[in-house]
């Protein structure tokens, strides 16, 4: 505690700074898509949106989308899956009932049951908007929990030119990253290169191999022993280290007034370092898309995306073993048709997906493909200037299994002069993957067999939630004059037909699983946000969740949700001169226990950050950070402890070339 | 006769003082002591326990350790499983011996091997954090062993006694 009065007490000759992140979700009014597929004010969108700014993303320094929701998002907690890959666990769904989107578009591939969400890094990322609860019935499957889309920026100026790099102390990892775009009245085109390198980490265990040796051999001597030093129940010893590149490409033609065409592209590569092998991942995308715009109130989108995840492993002298090729391709064509009615307006879209997996997961490295018919509706009724209603409801085909899902949203925004309310209730569903469907596995080559099931059904999922909020100015109060927000929403998601593993039958003399529709589980939830800015320019945000389920509820090392969870920011920024501008950020987490009850590993934790972000002469930025600042160390490290050995420290500098020359 | 007793007593003092010298002299001579290696070598059998995601399965087992060295070890983790759901012997090569007092104690951060599995096909292991310590005719052993693609690392204990 006196570590943290020491730290408020460095903040507080600061006070008559702003923090511009909070700012923008709490003052600005910004605009968001994701939860209407059309652009609205954040006050005005009809489901609560979660926004993370672009001034959020540069103060945090986050690498990737991982690093960035850790820290802001209560109630989401990455761990790791049986392979060490990334597993989401988000207010009681799993990676795959999340959908995450760039720039709206799905990527394929997965690594167990997750999005290699390295894939998405922060370089010239603008914001992110997440909106919890089901949102199939405009995205379609795997918005069982929620959504994140992540949107890019783009940059209006003649030019912009940015060299970055980034070290640090935990496991010696660099991140460098470059960007380059350029405007004219026609074109516009950004361009981003990031590449990262992170060493493998050595976990602490709770006690050495050998004084757990020692005390086995007073115990085999039958002297007095310690069994507590027996009993260390880490599951992770060592994080793999691991490289990534990352390029992405799009380009904008203004071709008329009306018709703007966009390209993007993109390759991504990462290796992972294994004790065995090294996984090497391939991510390539693409697409074109065109609008055309009648006037500011109709619009027509049509779009066509491709997107290529691969899989391989490796030898160390550099050999493809070919036991673990992966390759999912996904076409995606889309049609939107926007039309506003003064105030109201009508959006009609279709999509095509064509699905093509083949995996040494399947018998004799076979491949799979399916297509995927969507269509849908929304209507945005805007009933009084304080009454707005958004219809949605969409229809989905899935040609493998033959499976349709009917999906639908209601949402109601009342505002009253000194509170908005918002009612909703929307399906979800997930559809079941050619994975799950065809699997044929023997895990490991260890003689235990996964094998999948055709006629799994999708799973489904029904969303109520309730949300009030309030924003507002305080004047002549004195100390507490400035802008505050206030969000309060409960939310009851009811998942039914959860696909799952259950014991098989005996294959060829082995012991299988089988993918099945399980019984669900009901989630419960309140999710509580409060934000103020002092007039002065100091702020300070707080985002609580509680979370808890019911019905057929199970938990795994791997899952393991909790109940409580808490994340926090205090900021501020401030001119001290003409050659320098501070902007710092003192936030934390705190994650309570894990609902399953589990006693041998920590009951919670809570990790500090504080990240000062110095603005120097022409566009150069020195970021420092020092993560994990009150050294929290797992008791032990199982799948979801948080990736930390104590007090890490980084340095980066960022120089923005157009600024500079 | 005084004289011949004294001198007898005398004698005998004196060549029992040489012989009670040599003989202190053969006691305190160095004999080269075993290399610590030939020390510990052989068969101990007993309990192995391995550990995956927190389950543990324990069987009973004969490790054989072999010299590599004067001062280093090499030892063969027995094969594991049944079947198709089987882990070869794995060997491990180069466990440095340290002797302090009774006990002898063996380390070895990471062995890197491949062996050829139920399949038929190569695979690679690994073997981390091996201790090893001896002590009169017990040893007891702990590692982490990962083996071809298995996603996930064994950790094992074996506790035996040499036969």
């Amino acid at each position: 505690m006196k570590l943290f009065g020491s730290a408020i007490l460095l903040f507080m000759p600061a006070m008559g700074l702003s923090a511009q992140g909070i700012r923008d979700s709490v003052e600005l009014e910004p605009v968001v898509v994701t939860a209407s597929h059309t652009p609205k004010t954040l006050k005005d969108a009809p489901v609560v949106t979660r926004l993370i700014t672009l001034h959020d993303i540069k103060i945090v320094d986050a690498t990737n989308i991982q690093d960035m929701l850790t820290q802001e998002i209560p109630g989401l907690e990455f761990g790791f899956a049986m392979t060490q890959e990334t597993s989401l666990n988000m207010s009681g769904f799993g990676g795959n009932a999340v959908l995450f989107l760039l720039d709206g578009e799905r990527l394929s591939g997965e690594t167990m049951d997750n999005t290699d969400y390295s894939r998405l890094n922060l370089d010239n990322v603008g914001r992110i908007e997440i909106v919890k609860g089901a949102s199939s019935a405009l995205y379609g499957s795997n918005a069982v929990g929620g959504v994140v889309n992540i949107i890019s920026r783009e940059n209006l100026e003649p030019w912009t030119a940015n060299a970055n790099t980034r070290y640090n102390t935990f496991g010696n990892e660099w991140r460098n990253g470059a960007s380059f775009s350029f405007n004219t009245e026609k074109w516009n085109s950004q361009t981003s290169f990031q590449h990262t390198k992170i060493d493998p980490v050595d976990l602490p265990k709770a006690h050495t191999s050998e004084e757990i040796a020692i005390e086995l051999m007073k115990k085999a001597q039958g002297l007095p022993y310690d069994e507590s030093v027996l009993s260390d129940d880490s599951n992770i010893s060592r994080l793999f280290g691991q490289k990534t590149y990352n390029i992405k490409e799009r380009l904008t033609f203004r071709a008329t007034d009306r018709l703007t065409l966009i390209g993007r592209g993109g390759y991504f590569f990462r290796t992972s370092e294994r004790d065995t092998y090294d996984y090497h991942f391939h991510a390539y995308s693409g697409g074109l898309k065109s609008r055309y715009a009648w006037d500011a109130g109709r619009h027509l989108e049509l779009s066509y995306a491709y997107d290529q995840y691969d899989k391989a492993n490796f030898l160390p002298d550099g050999t493809r073993t070919h036991d673990h090729d992966y390759s999912n391709q996904q076409h995606v064509a889309h049609a939107l048709y926007s039309h506003s009615f003064g105030k109201n307006n009508l959006i009609l879209g279709a999509d095509y997906m064509h699905d093509y997996l083949t995996t040494y997961q399947f018998l004799d490295n076979a491949s799979h493909a399916q297509d995927n018919i969507d269509g849908y509706a929304q209507f945005d009724w805007n009933i009084t200037d304080r009454l707005n209603v958004v219809g949605s409801i969409r229809y989905d085909y899935f040609s493998a299994s033959a499976r349709k899902a009917f999906t639908e949203r209601l949402a109601v925004v009342y505002k009253i002069p000194w509170m908005t309310l918002r009612v909703n209730y929307a399906s979800g569903f997930r559809a079941p993957t050619l994975k799950e469907m065809y699997m044929h596995f023997d895990m490991g080559n260890m003689g235990y067999m996964i094998i999948g099931n055709p006629d799994l059904e999708p799973e489904k999922s029904h969303n109520f939630n309730l949300a009030v909020e309030r924003t507002n100015r305080i004047r002549n109060s004195g100390f507490l004059d400035g802008r505050y927000n206030f969000t309060l929403m409960g939310y009851c998601n009811i998942f039914d037909k959860r696909i799952t593993t259950i014991e098989g039958p005996e294959y060829n003399g082995m012991e299988s699983a089988l993918y099945w529709n399980e019984e669900g589980i009901t989630v419960w939830g309140i999710d509580a946000s409060l934000g103020h800015i002092w007039d002065c320019g100091a702020s300070f945000k707080l985002n609580y969740s509680w979370m808890k389920e019911t019905g057929n509820v199970y938990y795994s090392d791997f899952y393991q949700p909790r109940s409580h969870s808490l994340t926090w920011r205090i900021g501020y920024e401030h001119r001290f001169s003409r050659l320098y501008a501070l902007d710092a950020a003192l936030s934390g987490r705190c994650q309570g226990k894990p609902q399953s009850g589990r006693t041998d590993v920590d009951q919670g934790y809570t990790i500090w950050k504080l990240m000062l972000q110095h603005h120097l002469w022409r566009g150069i930025r020195l970021n420092t950070a020092i993560d994990n600042l009150f050294n929290y160390k797992p008791k032990s490290y199982y799948y979801s402890s948080p990736l930390t050995t104590g007090t890490s420290f980084n340095i980066g500098l960022s120089v923005d070339l157009d600024q500079l020359l | 006769m005084m004289k011949i007793k004294s001198f007898l007593t005398m004698s005998m003092v004196a060549v029992a003082l040489v012989f009670g010298m040599s003989s202190c002299g053969d006691d305190d001579k160095d004999e080269p002591e075993a290399p610590v290696a030939n020390q510990v070598v052989g068969s101990y059998t007993g309990t192995e326990v391995l550990t995956v995601m927190g389950e543990a399965d324990e069987s009973t087992e004969t490790f054989e350790f072999t010299k590599a060295t004067d001062v280093s070890v090499d030892v063969t983790l027995p094969q594991y499983g049944e079947g198709m759901m089987t882990v070869p012997a794995l060997p491990v090569k180069g466990i440095t011996l340290t002797k302090s007092g009774n006990t002898i104690t063996g380390k070895l951060d990471k062995y890197e091997g491949t062996v050829i599995s139920a399949d038929g096909s190569e695979k690679a292991y690994t073997v981390s954090d091996v201790t090893v310590i001896f002590n009169d005719k017990t040893v007891v052993m702990t590692f982490t062993q990962k083996y071809g693609n298995m996603p996930f690392a064994f950790e094992g204990v074996f506790t035996g006694t040499k036969k």
